[in-house]
């Protein structure tokens, strides 16, 4: 029951006053566990300009238990994995870093500065992260196009579908940015 | 009534209870006499100095684990014993308004502290500050005015803090200071709200918990939850405080500073846990757990030897540290763990006279059983030189053997591994323990129903690597399977007794003995089909030590299962040059034997002497399958004493022939027989024989193993 009510103070806070370039809302018909929010491309990074989804994952025994925050829309990073699950590498929610006081409002603040500065230290990627060492360029280069093939739609949630749905992505650019007036 | 009214001393009481409404008035005959308590909660907190204690009481400070306790300005000596307080121990004012009060008399003041931790002069000072103010006042009521500038003047704490914000006091009050200070933050705390960063909860501090060390405010509801999760889980690690970062800051600033505790403590006491309170039965788990980890984490542990027990068991040497380390985790809470703790010391201090001892002796805290932490066996007393403590994973020079025994001797099943080991018999295998067929040679999966394909010619014209091969190794794989040459160095008949133990120790090591029988069988009927399809007489032609068998085969192929008689193989190796020695020839078979020699000379199947004795034998005993290896030594010599006559030999000698011309390099191996080892052995058994003793040689248990025979 704590759980219950931290878990919507929290969303009421992510909600009214969210982190900046992220949006938070409940998707239809789910319990209060399972949250999307929509991360926008930082200025001045690759992903600029990109819409990405962010599928947040409350255990039950939330706050006790780390979320997991996974990208719903494909991103070449080097802490993303570059593919359909898209998790994230982030020190944070380590079961044995996790701090129960942690808010989702900070999670989700260091979800984005994971796309601002990547930690090729600390990779889930290997291979990209040693392009983004050693050939920044390149590694740019995919980046943005990944941008502009996978994050320029609104983005989609059902990650079952992710990998099919990316490249209906593509043809849909004319609604991109629909579903993030919100911030 | 009236009068009373007019009584000023009435008149400044009500007022005054109105303004402290927790004065009180201690004596019913006189309600004159009011008492107040007076707080001294300076507004700076004051650096405190206990100047003496630095010699005898500074241990207990550090226990007491007074909020704020710490390091004081460069310019105090590092021992003297000080804390930041923020309350003192309250005055306790007792004023008397006499019956002269106020027009004549001032009021009488009593002041008190309990502890008496104000200096009498001070409080000397107080009491005749009441006077003064009265004839300031102009000898008016200054009941207020006089408890107002208490009041003050205890925000200084009356002038006794010097400017760096220190104030000396007797150490003989220490503790009952720092206590009134942790109980009066406590009540201060109890009144104030917190915003739980759990539940995120606004909570009144009376429903909150400040973590000991950091000082972060949790409500105590989300620190049971976490923690008696956490501790019910196993998570040890966990128990630290939930501020994000808190620990990890903590940590890496006392590592920085390193100036209090060696090693960072980021986890949490015991006794705070149950201040919060948990549990005593989760906190006894988190004590136990944490030794657990402790012990784990420390290479040098010493676990208990006794297989029921197993418990962590630590050297003296070990303990000592940890020990230490552990009770201060445990304090009040930790239960047996610091009994066995206090054990310890003790138990080390009575060894110490003998100093290897103390290295070797390590005694299990859990059952007790002293225990050498060297080699594992119950203490045997210093003296005693025993081998040291290896790896787990470091082998024995014997279980090397072993391995490498097996590895050179050893097939195994292609379907599960399990390594088998050819006593005797054909090359064909079924795994003992998943009934497999295979081959011993390659180890390839043979067909059950076609096993024998993989040794002979494909009917494309095909061969396998192993064609030809069925009975190569016949006798086993490895020296010391079957009888092997045990004793090698003499004749006599003392050494053939050990042989046999070897034996029977071999056997139980290779765990196969079932499968010796399986394979048997196997062999056996195969051998039969194969017998029919390919002659039989191929794989037994390329070694010559097989003659018995052949011999078998020739004889009772036709009857009943024409193999049978292979498992003699091993003494098959040895025969034939027994048959060249001397003794052999002086028992009568002679004849047989000198018949072989020849073939033996022409770098042949040195064993168609063999043969032929064995042929002779089969002749003499034809219902005697069963304990072919028994009876060949035996029979050999029947055979030769039931006449072993030349026409058998010859007969034999002829086959024999026919299979050598029929296999032309097939005769080659038997040259091989020849080998001074196998002299040996073959000299070893006709002495055996001699004395009547060859059984021995072979298997002393008539056979269950041999009943297969039939």
């Amino acid at each position: 029951m704590a759980s219950q009510k931290r878990i919507a103070k929290e969303l009421t806070e992510c909600t009214s006053s969210p982190p900046t370039g992220v949006t938070v809302f409940l998707p239809k018909d789910s319990d209060l566990h399972r949250w999307h929010a929509i991360l926008d491309g930082p200025e001045n990074t690759v992903y600029q300009g990109g819409k990405f989804g962010l599928v947040i994952s409350l255990p039950t025994d939330y706050p006790f238990k780390a979320p997991t925050i996974t990208f719903a829309t494909r991103i070449y990073h080097p802490n993303i994995t570059n593919d359909s699950l898209g998790n994230i590498c982030l020190g944070l929610l380590k079961p044995e870093n996790w701090k129960p006081s942690t808010r989702l409002l900070s999670v989700l603040e260091a979800v984005r500065a994971l796309l601002v500065e990547p930690l090729p230290d600390d990779p889930l990627e290997a291979r990209i992260a040693d392009e983004y060492r050693s050939d920044r360029k390149e590694f740019e280069k995919t980046a943005r196009n990944y941008v502009q093939r996978y994050a320029k739609g609104p983005p989609k949630f059902d990650s079952s579908e992710n990998s099919s749905t990316a490249h209906e992505g593509d043809d849909k650019k004319g609604g991109s940015g629909s579903g993030t007036g919100g911030s | 009534m009236a009068d009373d009214f007019d009584n000023p001393r009435d008149v400044e009481l009500s007022s005054l209870s109105a303004i402290y409404p927790e004065i009180q008035q201690p004596r019913p005959d006189d309600p004159y006499t009011i008492t107040l308590d007076v707080p001294v909660n300076p507004s700076k907190a004051v650096t405190v100095f206990f100047p003496a204690a630095a010699d005898d009481a500074s241990l207990p400070t550090s226990a007491n684990g007074v909020n704020g306790a710490g390091p004081v300005g460069p310019d105090q000596q590092a021992p003297v014993d000080s804390h930041e307080l923020a309350h003192l121990p309250s005055l306790h004012l007792e004023i008397t308004l006499g019956p002269l009060y106020p027009t004549e008399q001032p009021p009488q003041i009593t002041i008190s502290t309990n502890p008496p931790w104000l200096p009498a002069e001070t409080i000397k000072r107080l009491e005749d500050d009441a006077p003064r103010l009265w004839e300031e006042m102009g000898r008016d009521i200054i009941g207020f005015t006089y408890i107002d500038h208490v009041q003050q003047a205890a925000d200084n704490v009356f002038g006794l803090v010097d400017d760096k914000g220190s104030l000396e006091v007797d150490p003989r009050h220490k503790i009952a200071i720092l206590d009134y200070d942790i109980k009066a933050r406590r009540a201060a705390f109890e009144k104030e709200t917190f915003d739980c960063g759990v539940c995120l909860e606004p909570k009144k501090g009376s429903a909150c918990h400040r973590m000991l060390d950091c000082g972060h405010v949790f409500c105590v509801r989300c620190l049971q939850d976490f923690y008696n999760n956490a501790i019910k889980e196993g998570d040890i690690a966990a128990v630290k405080c939930l501020g994000p970062n808190c620990a990890k800051q903590r940590s890496k600033a006392a590592s920085l500073s390193s100036k209090k505790r060696k090693k960072p403590r980021t986890f949490i006491n015991p006794s705070e846990l149950l201040q919060i309170p948990l549990d005593q039965e989760t906190v006894k788990r988190y004590v136990t757990l944490k030794y657990k980890t402790e012990l784990e984490a420390d290479k040098n542990t010493v676990y208990c030897p006794r297989p029921w027990c197993n418990g962590a068991a630590r050297s003296k040497k070990h303990k000592k540290p940890q020990g230490l380390e552990l009770a201060e985790v445990s304090d009040d809470s930790a239960s047996e763990d610091e009994d066995d703790e206090d054990d310890g010391p003790e138990g080390e201090g009575k060894s110490r006279p003998y100093k290897a001892a103390e290295e070797l002796l390590a005694i299990c805290e859990e059952c007790a059983f002293a225990f050498c932490s060297r080699c594992h066996q119950s203490w045997h007393g210093e003296f005693v030189r025993c081998t040291p403590r290896r790896d787990k994973e470091e082998l024995t020079a014997e279980e090397l053997a072993s391995l490498e025994y097996m590895r050179l001797h050893t097939s195994p099943c292609p379907t599960c591994g399990a390594p088998a080991q050819k006593t005797h018999g054909c090359n064909h295998m079924i795994c003992y323990r998943c009934q497999s067929h295979f081959c011993y040679l390659c180890s390839a999966w043979l067909d059950p129903g076609n096993p024998y394909q993989h040794f002979n010619e494909a009917p494309d014209g095909r061969v396998t690597g192993c064609y030809m091969r069925l009975w190569e190794l016949e006798m086993g794989d490895g020296d010391d399977v079957g009888i092997g040459f045990a004793g090698g160095r003499g004749g006599g008949a003392a050494q053939v007794a050990p042989a046999a133990v070897r034996i029977q120790d071999l056997i139980p090591e290779i765990e196969e003995p079932e499968e010796e029988e399986e394979e048997a069988h196997a062999a056996a009927e195969p051998q039969h089909e194969e017998a029919h399809a390919n002659g039989g007489q191929v794989g037994v032609a390329r070694e010559g030590p097989l003659v018995l068998r052949i011999a078998a085969n020739q004889r009772a192929g036709p009857g009943r299962g024409a193999p049978r008689g292979r498992q003699p193989a091993p003494p098959a190796v040895p025969a034939p040059p027994a048959a060249a020695p001397l003794p052999v020839a002086a028992r009568g078979g002679a004849r047989a034997a000198r018949g072989g020699r020849p073939q033996q000379q022409a770098g042949r199947g040195a064993g168609a002497a063999a043969a032929a004795a064995a042929g002779a034998q089969r002749g003499g005993h034809p219902g005697a399958g069963a304990a072919v290896a028994r009876q060949r030594g035996r029979g050999r010599g029947r055979a030769r004493r039931q006449n072993n006559n030349n026409p058998a030999n010859q007969a034999e000698r002829a086959q024999r022939r026919n299979l050598n011309n029929g296999n032309g390099n097939l005769g080659d191996l038997g040259g091989d027989v020849l080998d001074p080892r196998h002299e040996e052995w073959v000299r070893q058994f006709v002495q055996a024989a001699l004395n009547d003793e060859e059984d021995i040689l072979f298997f002393d248990d008539d056979g269950p193993e041999w009943d297969f025979l039939d």
